[in-house]
């Protein structure tokens, strides 16, 4: 929670939508934890260099919205709105899996068992001495 | 218990978001890491994250309350939510995999943040300082409510009171099959101990789809 007077909350608001060119509203869906990768397009003349920033570090790994926001130190809606520019641009693109694009309408769907399997034994792997606790019953 | 607000027509879902056929790239599994202010979430996070836990902020709008509106217009304050988020990839898995982890508050009237990060997710763990027990009952009604499998465990604290896992399970009345463990945050292999944990029991627990149930009235009887 920020702890910030009034008026240092305010300023930040008026930087973020600053930023944004007044926007409050990103024109793509995109969650919390969706990632992007860079993409062959080209950002639009006049972006935000915070543009720049996400696509040099998109180039670099793929990254989620989360870290991206958490990196640019903005707030996740104001660089989902950037991100959706990027999109448009095709100069970030969404990488589906195939694991996922079987299910990808499905907002609901909860990870398979065999990537539930896959997860436990990577985890073993990385961990070898950690312990997971079976419950009884 | 306050639920998740319904979501307004998104325009922009309608949208095609440009994506990219990408068989090599590893899938994304995400857990939840809810816990009260100081439980340990960013050093758990960074416990097991390749990356230093990132601190993200997110703008809430949330209705007053306790305030009449006036003419019918609703007040609304917007308010700063700081999560943490780290990641780590598991490229020696038998599909390649990456990691996601979200270090989430445990105050109710960020239901709205748990309810996005929850929604596919392999399930949820709630940290807890045994010291400020209380603010565990949100989180902890928050996902059996939506049916997300998650397990609670206790942050052991240097100097704090030891409690056994039996004592938290009873006050925070969880039935059998939640997994309690102890686990020290700071330790990555403790750490991994409690997600092994966590995906163990989601193996196990029955394949639910994470939004609140609209019969739950009707099983009671």
């Amino acid at each position: 929670m920020s702890a910030r007077g009034d008026a240092a909350e305010d300023s930040t608001f008026v930087r973020t939508y600053t930023l944004t060119r007044g926007r409050t509203r990103p024109r793509h869906l995109l969650g919390l934890d969706t990632v992007l990768d860079a993409g062959p397009g080209r950002p639009g003349p006049g972006q935000a260099e915070e543009c720049e920033e996400i696509l040099a570090l998109c180039r670099e790994h793929r990254r989620s919205v989360t870290e991206l926001a958490g990196r640019l130190g903005r707030p996740v809606t104001a660089v989902k709105i950037l991100v959706s520019d990027l999109l448009d641009a095709d100069a970030l693109v969404v990488p589906v899996t195939a694991p996922y694009a079987a299910s990808g309408t499905d907002a609901d769907a909860r990870p398979s068992l065999q990537m539930l399997a896959a997860l436990s034994a990577g985890l073993k792997r990385k961990w070898p001495d950690a312990i997971a606790y079976l419950q009884a019953g | 218990m306050p639920s998740p607000t319904s979501r307004p027509d998104d325009p922009a879902a309608a949208l095609r978001t440009p994506s990219r056929p990408h068989s090599d790239a590893p899938t994304v599994l995400k857990i939840v890491i809810a816990g009260g202010f100081g439980a340990g979430k960013t050093t758990a996070v960074g416990a097991v994250s390749e990356i230093t836990p990132l601190s993200t902020e997110e703008y809430l709008t949330e209705a007053s309350t306790g305030v009449d509106s006036l003419e019918g217009v609703e007040a609304k304050q917007t308010t700063t939510v700081a999560f943490d988020f780290g990641r780590l990839s598991l490229p020696d898995a038998p599909v390649p995999l990456e990691l996601f982890l979200f270090g989430t508050p445990g105050q109710d009237r960020f239901v709205d943040l748990w309810y996005d990060l929850s929604r596919g997710a392999v399930g949820a763990v709630v940290l807890i300082d045994t010291r400020r027990l209380e603010t565990s009952f949100t989180p902890v009604s928050f996902f059996e409510d939506i049916g997300l499998p998650f397990v609670v465990a206790v942050n052991h604290f240097d100097g704090a009171h030891r409690y056994q896992p039996e004592q938290v399970r009873a006050a925070l009345e969880l039935p059998a099959c939640v997994p309690v463990v102890t686990c020290d945050a700071r330790n990555p292999s403790d750490v991994a101990g409690v997600l092994l944990t966590l995906v163990g029991h989601a193996e196990n627990a029955p394949a639910t789809p994470v939004h609140p149930a609209p019969n739950a009235t009707l099983q009671d009887a």
